[in-house]
């Protein structure tokens, strides 16, 4: 039996619809995929524009979002005793192309708060400008003010969600973790609007892969160094698993003496594993 | 009256140096030349009493219209330019219809006051600035007693055109209303019925007018709990009772 | 989904079977089970606090549910991002009603205006189904039940969202209130006593469990009665 694809993408998190990984349409039925060395038959096609689509005779260009061009995979972020981490690679992939292979998709928002995106990154570009502004005028304001982490979650489920009213997206699933009051604040947003907090959070693969070992082993009174660790696996998992990721890692971190994000680094990995070696062997028909 | 009066008393919205808008005080002064409207409160609901001035026996005595229905808990007697009643009125008919649209339940009277007030604060507004209200020249030359039915009681509100209202048990609004009201003072009591504020209403409003009441030259309303306006029969069964 | 079959000559991508495009949708099922059971004089309302996509979970750990007043609150299941949208507009429009009006709306009240507020997104609606449940002005419990459009009856009993085909038949066989369609009309509102509702209402919400993976973690149960709103919780399984 097939499972009925989720509502939403695996590559791009809640609320983002996607190609199926392997699903029979009457139309790949009645045009069988020729194999060829370039074009995969199972899982999703290789990105490319469709210059028929986009040009369609009697259409205008398109002025709305209708897919994403460069993204961005899971990002992982969980709380701690202290404060909040959240990491993630630096991979921009254009399609199947790592394309970017040093796009920060973490960022500073404020003296108390961190942004992680996944999904497309120049909507992301586009909602640090947003936020850049927001903390300018704080800067202005010379008050020692600024937008607590909620308050800058709350502003972006609005426009998230006002974005997908207009059927144009912000093809993104956010993660906003900081510290307000002295406790962690951790809440992720989808590019239709969906939006909660947690103890932890990953966007993308990262909920089927990360979130797992997450529930296994997270708890909110955790110190730092077995959050770390804790962190440092499940990248691990999600580089050993998804293919849209590289090794090479950020990790932020944010308590009550400010924000941190890390220099890019690379964790140790190792592929002599028997299943890495020989996937399919002790389960016939698998892939 | 005025001693102070001087080029303060242009604009609307221009106060004098004493802290006084003129131009609403004169709306206010309209009132007092307009006919005498009278409303009773009881614990069972709304008596409202005015005079129609039927100037001429050529005149039709039924298109002089001084109390109207707002909806069907809210009855207004109104004093002054009874012309711009018919805007304050339409107003409160739309924001109570509006509200059983959103709510499917009666406006609150308070509410429907308070809106009516609202519009008449509106004369101080640019022509520009979107209200609908927007553009007044003057302030509205009317008073309102608002009687109406809120949860299982019966209440009365006097609005004037500064756009003040005021919760009451019983008031007279228009040229009698001084005579009036020290009439309803010493004539009102809190347990009276329906019947005996009916014939507190009429006899104060025989006091201060100067014709012979008729069931044509008075209107009586009620709203117990619901609004009705008397007819001719029912005016001349209060008349016996005086 | 668009699926583009190559055709022609010209064409990019000629040969070589099907493009796929990401698509997306403004909805999302987020599923979740939301029931109200009213008596003569309480309202127990109710619902599971998982938030799911797919086949993923989100968070085990929210509130499908917004209490309005001592008399009056909302249940709200499917789209997420619509029911926050909708239940914070409601919130506001109840907080400028009290400013407006002095005192807090009533369950008839809320539920005309929660119709109305679907209706108004009529062509672009709320993906939401809701249940407004609370105390009429008699003290009497009251459930308003909805479409996403807006279409609404008041009813003894009702129960929306994912779990909705499990527990719905078993409140219709265990109420046992008379049918709305009985004439002359009956008194359809329940005679169980407040204690066994909530106990009705909590083996509903584990039996749904056990088999609509959408319902599960949590269930949150408000009961209302004139003494105010007590909230309890009860844990259901996690998987």
């Amino acid at each position: 039996m097939l499972a009925r694809p989720p509502s939403h993408s695996p590559a791009l998190g809640p609320g983002c619809a996607g190609p199926p990984l392997a699903e029979a349409s009457s139309v790949s039925i009645q045009y069988p995929a020729q194999p060829t060395a370039q074009v995969p038959t199972c899982g999703a096609a290789s990105f490319l524009v469709d210059h028929n689509a986009v040009n369609a005779p009697g259409r205008d260009p398109s002025q709305h979002t209708q897919m994403p061009y460069v993204t961005g995979s899971s990002v992982l972020a969980l709380t701690f005793k202290d404060g909040v981490m959240l990491a993630s690679d630096t991979l921009g992939s254009y399609g199947s192309t790592k394309r970017y292979k040093s796009f920060e998709r973490i960022r500073k928002v404020n003296d108390r708060t961190v942004l992680g995106a996944s999904g497309e990154l120049s909507d992301f570009q586009y909602i640090m400008n947003l936020l850049d502004e927001l903390t300018t005028d704080d800067f202005c304001e010379d008050d020692g003010g600024m937008l607590s982490p909620r308050e800058i979650w709350s502003y972006l489920c609005r426009v998230l969600y006002n974005r997908r009213n207009k059927q144009d997206p912000l093809w993104n699933s956010l993660v906003i973790g900081g510290i307000e009051h002295g406790k962690p604040f951790l809440g992720t947003v989808g590019m239709i609007g969906t939006h909660y907090t947690d103890d932890h959070i990953a966007t993308g693969f990262g909920n089927m892969l990360a979130r797992p070992l997450f529930r296994e082993k997270h708890s909110p009174d955790m110190s730092e160094a077995d959050a770390e660790a804790l962190i440092h696996e499940a990248l691990k998992v999600c580089y050993y698993r998804d293919k849209q990721s590289i090794n090479k890692f950020q990790l932020a971190k944010i308590t009550e003496a400010g924000v941190s994000v890390s220099e890019p680094f690379a964790l140790p990995t190792r592929w002599d594993y028997k299943h890495f070696e020989n996937p399919s062997a002790n389960a016939v028909g698998t892939w | 009256m005025f001693l102070t009066r001087s080029e303060y008393d242009r604009g609307v919205n221009t106060f004098s140096p004493e802290g006084r808008l003129f131009q609403v005080e004169y709306a206010i002064e309209a009132i007092k030349l307009g006919s005498t409207a009278i409303g009773v409160k009881t614990k069972t609901g709304t008596v409202l009493a005015v005079e129609k001035r039927v100037t001429s026996p050529l005149l039709e005595p039924t298109s002089v219209e001084k109390v109207a229905e707002v909806d069907e808990h809210i009855g207004v007697a109104m004093s002054g330019l009874t012309a711009d009643a018919r805007t304050l009125i339409d107003h409160a008919r739309a924001e109570t219809q509006s509200h059983r649209f959103t709510y499917n339940e009666p406006m609150p009277v308070e509410s429907c006051t308070q809106a009516v007030c609202d519009l008449s604060l509106r004369f101080g507004e640019d022509d520009d600035d979107g209200g609908s209200g927007g553009g007044m020249s003057r302030p509205f030359g009317v008073a309102l007693l608002v009687a109406g039915w809120d949860n299982g009681s019966a209440v009365l509100f006097h609005t004037d055109p500064s756009g003040t209202f005021y919760r009451c048990e019983a008031m007279a609004i228009g040229s009698g209303s001084e005579g009036a009201q020290t009439a309803l003072k010493e004539g009102f009591r809190a347990d009276l019925s329906l019947e005996e504020a009916e014939v507190l209403a009429l006899s104060t409003l025989k006091q201060v007018m100067e014709e012979k009441v008729t069931s044509t030259n008075v209107d009586i309303a009620s709203v117990a709990p619901s609004y009705h306006l008397y007819s001719p029969t029912e005016v001349q069964g209060v008349i016996g009772r005086l | 989904m668009t699926i583009i079959v190559p055709s022609g000559t010209g064409n990019v991508y000629a040969g070589s079977g099907t493009i796929q495009h990401p698509s997306w949708s403004p909805y999302d099922e987020n599923g979740g089970t939301c029931v109200a059971v009213s008596g003569n004089d309480y309202c127990v309302v109710a619902s599971s606090n998982r938030l799911s996509t797919g086949f993923s979970i989100l968070t085990r750990d929210e509130s499908k549910i917004i209490k309005m007043s001592h008399k009056c609150v909302i249940a709200t299941a499917n789209c997420q991002a619509d029911r926050k949208t909708l239940q914070k507009t409601l919130q506001t429009r109840h907080i400028m009603y009290m400013h407006n009006h002095g005192k807090p709306m009533s369950v008839a009240a809320m539920a005309q205006l929660v119709s109305n507020t679907l209706y108004y997104k009529r062509f672009f609606p709320y993906y939401t189904y809701n249940l407004v449940c609370g105390l009429d002005e008699e003290g009497k419990g009251a459930v308003y039940t909805y479409d996403p459009v807006g279409s609404y009856e008041r009813t003894g009993y009702s129960c929306e969202g994912t779990g909705k085909d499990l527990i719905q038949p078993v409140l219709d066989n265990q109420l046992k209130a008379s049918s709305p369609l009985v004439l002359p009309a009956e008194n359809w509102m329940t005679a169980l006593p407040m204690d066994d509702a909530v106990d009705l209402v909590k083996d509903a919400f584990v039996s749904a469990g056990e088999r609509d993976i959408y319902t599960g973690d949590v269930v949150e149960l408000l009961i209302i009665t004139k003494d105010g709103v007590r909230t309890e919780h009860l844990d259901l399984k996690k998987d």
